[in-house]
């Protein structure tokens, strides 16, 4: 299983090769060509006949009681359909589902507000422009309350937000793996650091956007929306509206602007519209969020952590333990991805083999928007704090940091790797991969690179620091599902659970055979730009041995689709691997029947091949139109065929403890090693990325143009996260990143030249060898660029603790030294 | 070749003061009558049915919504449609008529510069703009004109092969 080994890999197609099979190529995206064409067709632009529009009156105010909501004059006006307040939905509809028991969330606020940007009203005219002149008539009666907005003194429980819970830290929990009190008490040295990780999000350029349709006559909804995993997430939308699964089908458009985890939590507009819909008798409704509601109170916040780290470690530079504890702040409400805090345990010491570790988290509550799930899940911040302490640690011995973590590094031998926190690394040579970006990146040091050191030397007497880190990282992917409900479950009887009790997700797909002979192939999870049409076209074509032409892909709504994770995690490349794979043979096994039944003859008489059904004597052969009419008047429908493919990880017995116990189960590990080139200006505290090295590996690379366009994007994301982006709140909770002139993305100006290498580990867990691949460089971006920053300022002694590393913040640092 | 299209959305407009514009889009000449503080963007939107115009910010960074006015580069949310009386427009939609695709366009599909392709109409128009001007722009040219676009997706690097292509393209037509 450990003989899986890393290949370099020519992402260049060769247009003159006439391959017979498509997965592993670069096919050119099926997708594009409505997209380029302005024919594509989002949420945004879809408005049926007669639909209204909706929008939402939100607080100013980050904690204050409503005495009263006044819309009177809204809805005397003519031009009024609809007005709803909290008190409206409470008396018709539920609270939404919230991630940890014991709280209510009201998708419009009933009693109290508790961030700026909560929704308190809605309004319905048949013009948005009209929609916002009326929430200003509505006129709302505060007693405004204290806010808390710093995480460390919310947890200290003096002020409050939600009085059912009784406390600001509704979760907490702590891990310990191995003999971690021996490995403190009895390495040569121990060191403690705090870092910050800044509070940031995905910013998707498309923001939420929901079309609502009540049909009165079944009694059900029609929605549409671009939410994320919409047949896992579907409950927080049909729990709040007070009806079955089965009565509210959403359904995502099959272009969907971004999304990198944060649309998952759209359940709020959702809701809404449908119950402004339902109100109005069936009227269609629509709601399309503006960016600056999408901000400050979409719900879509992320990851925003405080950590204090200690690392044990002998003279000779062997980690001997870590001790990673963080306060995560979770904003208003403990919203779904709850289990942000526990992703990082499947990547627990990253690519160090380091057997005594503990871990613990306080989710913690304040008066901010709440937080999403964002690319990553929580696991960028944790590599940032363990890659930056690992350096301080190397600082501390006077050891060069490639050194340090070269001498810590598990090795391929080593593989499968069971992490102390039982998940597994499938396979990969960390060793190799950092030194060959340390080869790589050698070729700047001659005459004229960037880091030739004459030239570094030069530009240090102007006050311009340069630097580079070499860091290894792992991307854990495709996520199982069962561990997902830890912390809503008992944990004390997690101790009692056996492997019968773990419920896992398949993947489902199904296909039909038309009467032109087009495989219409369903997908089952959203997408949100990933290019899945296009994969699941190469991947089915190959199983089918037909032209990706001939397939089409559409997609299933929640109705229709059974309840499976979905299109996050890094899980696509490898679910979809699997389920195209039973879905051909399926339905090859399905067609020999129908041709067999046919022909009156047995099924060993006859074979699939290429997409048609033969004989095996040669004297007859059905093609798949012929085979999809002669169904057409057959009971059965074999000319079509559905599967489910069941998560890699049941299949392999060494995850079972990782199961049982609900830690977190990723069967994959992608991995990078990054080396940006860095250079800090002291005098403004700009930091440019000169370049930016990177070797990638996420196993068998199923369509090496979307690999790389992933690993460019992720990247991207990741430069911003380490020096722009950012939520900050002033102490009394009000938001100071309102606009995109505030939050800051990533621009053409802040993106450097990329030099990405990619090699190719299959992966001995999945079916392909695919290894998930969608959250790399925004995992391993920011810590990478973090500890590149302290290496540019290590003349200075400097360290860089927070990030974003904005320029204010570097100019900070300096003037302190 | 001007074919009329005229708008009337006085349902929406009950009681308050509208403006009649007359423009052309896309070659095709249109007549509205709508509010002044109609956003141009929007009204391309809903209005004209150009869903290519795509918006982001609508406080003018994101670019998204970036179209031609009278041959200048603009970005549509920052305008009201009443400023483009008698002015010319061109969106993606303008671009071809027949589903085939201009050279930009190809490029950026060949290159893989889209991937949610929310930004990408914003993108063609400012590297169609970009080229018309430069037909071959250095990195550094590339990189102050389209400084103007954000895209969450790529990480840019595909954008400016595309943009690269697309100039070679042009120079061979």
């Amino acid at each position: 299983m450990s003989g899986s080994k890393a290949s370099p890999v020519d992402t260049e197609i060769d247009e003159e090769t006439n391959e017979e099979t498509f997965t592993g190529k670069g096919l050119d995206r099926v997708e594009d060509h409505r997209i380029l064409t302005g024919r594509a067709e989002y949420i945004h632009d879809i408005t049926p006949e007669d639909c209204l529009e909706m929008g939402l009156l939100r607080t100013t105010h980050a904690h204050a009681e409503i005495v009263e909501v006044d819309a009177v004059a809204a809805e005397e006006h003519p031009d009024c359909d609809l007005v709803l307040t909290g008190e409206d939905i409470a008396e018709h509809y539920n609270p939404m589902p919230c991630g940890l028991p014991g709280i209510s969330e009201w998708s419009l606020a009933k009693d109290r507000v508790h961030f700026v940007g909560e929704p308190v009203a809605l309004v319905v005219a048949s013009d948005r422009y009209v929609v916002e002149d009326l929430i200003d008539l509505i006129d709302v009666e505060y007693d405004t309350l204290e806010a808390v907005s710093d995480p460390l003194v919310a947890r200290t429980d003096d002020t409050v937000l939600h009085e059912e819970l009784g406390t600001n830290v509704p979760d907490d929990d702590e891990f310990v793996f191995g003999d971690v009190s021996d490995a403190f008490d009895e390495a040569d040295n121990v060191i403690e650091n705090q870092y910050s990780w800044g509070r940031i999000s995905g910013v998707p350029l498309e923001t939420a956007g929901v079309v609502a349709s009540y049909d009165a006559e079944t009694d059900t909804f029609d929605i549409d929306c671009n939410i994320q995993l919409h047949t896992l997430v579907d409950d927080t939308v049909y729990e709040t509206l007070g009806y079955d699964a089965d009565d509210v089908a959403l359904n995502v458009p099959p272009d969907v602007g971004g999304s990198f985890g944060t649309k998952i939590a759209l359940h709020r507009y959702c809701a809404l519209a449908a119950m402004a819909s339902h109100q109005l008798d069936g009227q269609p409704v629509k709601y399309v969020e503006d960016r600056i509601e999408n901000l400050q109170g979409g719900d879509m916040h992320s990851s925003d952590r405080e950590y204090l780290v200690r690392i044990a470690y002998d003279d000779d530079g062997t980690i001997r333990g870590l001790d990673i504890n963080f306060v995560d702040d979770y904003g208003a409400y403990p919203r779904y991805p709850v289990n942000q805090v526990l992703k990082p345990l499947s990547v627990l010491t990253n690519a160090y083999d380091v057997d005594a570790v503990r871990y613990s988290y306080e989710l913690v509550l304040t008066n901010k928007t709440s937080q999403t799930a964002y690319r990553g899940f929580g696991v960028d911040p944790h590599l940032y704090a363990l890659e930056s302490v690992v350096d301080e640690a190397a600082y501390d011995l006077s050891m060069d940091p490639y050194d340090f973590r070269w001498g810590n590094l598990i090795q391929p031998e080593q593989m499968p790797y069971k992490l102390p926190s039982k998940n597994i690394y499938d396979s990969g040579d960390f060793p190799e991969a950092q030194a060959r970006i340390k080869e790589l990146v050698e070729e700047e040091r001659t005459e004229g690179g960037l880091l030739d050191p004459e030239i570094v030397e030069q530009r240090r007497e102007n006050g311009k620091y340069r630097g580079v880190s070499y860091t290894v990282h792992i991307e854990p992917g495709v996520s199982g599902a069962d561990w997902t409900d830890r912390q809503r479950s008992d944990r004390d009887a997690l101790d009692d659970r056996d492997r019968a009790d773990v419920d896992e997700l398949p993947e489902h797909l199904r296909c039909e055979v038309g009467d032109d002979g087009t495989v219409t192939v369903y997908l089952a999870t959203d997408s949100s730009g990933q290019g899945h049409q296009t994969i699941a076209k190469q991947l089915l074509a190959d199983e089918l041995g037909i032209l990706p032409s001939e397939i089409e892909v559409e997609y299933l709504d929640s109705v229709e689709a059974p309840t499976e994770y979905g299109s996050a995690a890094s899980r696509m490349a490898v679910m979809l691997s699997g389920a195209a794979q039973g879905l051909g043979e399926t339905l090859a096994d399905n067609l020999e029947l129908l041709a067999a039944d046919h022909w009156n003859v047995e099924t060993s008489a006859v074979a699939y091949q290429d997409g048609a059904v033969e004989m095996i004597d040669g004297n007859d052969r059905l093609t798949r139109s012929e085979l999809a009419e002669i169904d057409a008047n057959f009971g059965d429908r074999l000319a079509q065929a559905s599967y489910n493919y069941q998560h890699p990880a049941t299949d392999v017995a060494a995850f079972d403890e990782a199961f049982v116990r609900k830690y977190p189960v990723y069967p994959t590990a992608a991995f990078a090693a990054n080396a940006p080139i860095v250079e800090v200006d002291i005098e403004t505290g700009e930091v440019e990325i000169l370049k930016l090295y990177s070797l990638r590996d996420c196993g068998t690379q199923l369509n090496p143009t979307i690999v790389e366009g992933q690993a460019q994007g992720g990247l991207a994301q990741g430069i911003g996260a380490a020096l722009l982006e950012e939520f900050p709140y002033d102490e009394s909770g009000q938001p100071q990143a309102v606009t995109l002139f505030d939050y800051l993305l990533p621009s053409t100006k802040n993106i450097p030249e990329m030099q990405i290498e990619h090699s190719e580990t299959p992966s001995p867990f999945t079916e392909t060898g695919a290894k998930g691949t969608g959250e790399g460089g925004m995992i391993d971006g920011p810590a990478s660029i973090a500890t590149a920053i302290n290496r540019a300022l290590e003349p200075m002694d400097v360290v860089v603790d927070r990030i974003p590393a904005t320029p204010n913040r570097i100019r900070d640092y300096v003037r302190d030294e | 070749m001007y074919i009329s299209m005229s708008i009337n959305n006085s349902d929406a407009n009950r009681d308050r003061p509208t403006q009649e514009v007359s423009l052309a889009v896309n070659d095709e000449e249109v007549t509205a009558d709508i509010e002044p503080r109609l956003k141009l963007s929007d009204f391309l939107r809903n209005d004209v049915d150009l869903n290519s115009v795509r918006i982001g910010c609508e406080h003018g960074v994101c670019g998204a919504c970036t179209i031609s006015v009278d041959g200048d580069l603009v970005k549509s949310c920052m305008m009201y449609a009443v400023q483009t009386d008698g002015s010319e427009i061109e969106t993606v939609e303008g671009l071809s008529d027949d589903g085939s695709l201009d050279p930009v366009q190809e490029a950026f599909h060949e290159e893989h510069a889209l991937q949610c392709g929310f930004c990408t109409s914003g993108f063609i128009m400012s590297t169609r703009a970009l080229l018309q001007d430069n037909p071959d722009p250095s990195r550094e040219e590339i990189t102050e004109q389209l400084s103007s676009n954000i895209c969450r997706c790529t990480g840019y690097q595909n954008i400016y092969e595309a943009v690269e292509t697309a100039a070679e393209k042009m120079e061979n037509d």
